[in-house]
């Protein structure tokens, strides 16, 4: 065969993976997102808050077990969470960005992540769906970053010397959401970036409008609280 | 535009419409650079997967396809020689070859006969300043134009000017050069 042709076949392929790769990332950070539609709404009224000093009281939590909480409204202020994240010994690159856009992903050197077929991602088999999720949790970035509960937690001992903890954030003002009017209520996208990290450029992010449909994704709305 | 630029790295139509317009442009850029028919065809593999990650940074504004793609091919060139260094010096690389069938050594040895005074002409370049000298190969070797090849090294034009300027004031002299880097090569 033509090494041409070779090339050309082998590039397509490529593609593919990738744009598979590429929507399970988001369909991951949807269902994320609505896990804990309850307890951000929760957390936004807590922000009032201040201390003595006029500012909120930020808590970033160091566990007895070394790992690291960051509570969803911490997001707001990027500088603050890498001023508190680097007082625990952690490097890390925090952006907050508006709804409908998000990071372009050239960002430094990372992990590509578990790669499935079109068949697996699309399963609705209980035992499918445990084994890919079992590999994100099990590849470099889900052992890294964990989220759930309004929260996202960071386990230090799964990041090596010279990895950065890259981690955006995106939030809707509008906090409510249901089957009726689904959004995105919030976006978390973690991962660990080896060597130099480029900074955040902003490009539009068309997936921020496109929801799974509740009568077919219902695990993409839980209700409120869970 | 963008849009289009963009979407080459997820529609795999697109894609290839893109491959074959370029191609061959492509394997002639490496010929003319390295002159192993192995080295050639796994590096417009790499060529074009580097394109896959960074379709996003083109800007149709600042100039045409042809001069962004020889930008990636510059830096996946150099990426390659960066790496072959460091993998000399660790352990002999085997695998990762891409087979070729005779017809594709064939056509690859041709290829990169055709372009032995190119190569030649680059070894002449070989002593100046590195920023001058991908300037001139670019405008010189590569036939692109002086605001292309500014923006296949994301450079200002005033700026290209003045290093094709000196590059070729250096080389004036150098015996059987001059008629290339005076009047470009064909």
């Amino acid at each position: 065969m033509n090494f041409k042709e070779h090339v050309l076949m082998e590039l397509k392929a490529e593609i593919v993976a990738r744009n598979e790769a590429r929507r399970l990332r988001i369909r991951r950070r949807l269902l994320a997102g609505a896990a804990v539609a309850g307890i951000a709404a929760a957390a936004a009224v807590a922000v009032p808050f201040l201390n003595g000093a006029g500012t909120p009281a930020y808590a970033v939590a160091k566990n007895a077990d070394g790992t690291i909480t960051l509570k969803i409204n911490e997001f707001r202020d990027p500088a603050q969470v890498e001023k508190d994240l680097a007082a625990l010994g952690l490097t890390a690159d925090v952006s907050y960005v508006k709804p409908g856009s998000r990071c372009a992903p050239d960002r430094g050197e990372t992990d590509a992540g578990p790669s499935f077929s079109k068949e697996e991602l699309a399963s609705k088999d209980p035992e499918v769906r445990k084994r890919i999720n079992a590999a994100i949790d099990n590849s470099p970035n889900g052992k890294a970053f964990k989220m759930g509960g309004g929260e996202v937690r960071i386990r230090p001992q799964h990041i090596k010397p010279g990895q950065t903890a890259v981690m955006e954030f995106t939030e809707n003002e509008d906090q409510t959401s249901g089957p009726e009017k689904p959004r995105a209520l919030w976006q978390f996208s973690g991962y660990l970036v080896t060597g130099p990290v480029k900074p955040c450029t902003v490009i539009d992010d068309p997936s921020w409008n496109q929801m799974p449909d509740p009568k077919t994704n219902p695990e993409a709305y839980p209700p409120a609280g869970s | 535009m963008r849009r289009r630029q963009a979407d080459i790295a997820t529609d795999v139509e697109a894609f290839e419409v893109f491959y074959r317009r370029h191609v061959d442009a492509i394997t002639s850029f490496l010929a003319r650079r390295v002159d192993d028919p192995h080295t050639v065809a796994d590096l417009v593999a790499e060529v074009f997967v580097a394109v896959l990650d960074s379709a996003h940074t083109y800007r149709p504004g600042l100039g045409s396809e042809i001069a962004w793609l020889y930008g990636v091919a510059r830096n996946t060139l150099s990426a390659e020689r960066r790496r072959a260094f460091k993998e000399t010096r660790l352990t002999d690389r085997l695998g990762g070859r891409r087979p070729l069938d005779s017809d594709d050594v064939a056509e690859l040895e041709e290829r990169i006969d055709a372009e032995s005074v190119a190569r030649r002409a680059l070894q002449a370049m070989a002593g100046l300043p590195d920023g001058d000298r991908a300037m001139l190969e670019l405008v010189v070797i590569d036939q692109l134009t002086v605001s292309e090849a500014a923006t296949a090294l994301g450079i200002r034009q005033g700026a290209a000017r003045a290093r094709l300027h000196r590059a070729r004031h250096t080389l004036r002299n150098v015996p059987g050069i001059a008629p290339f880097v005076l009047e470009g090569m064909r």
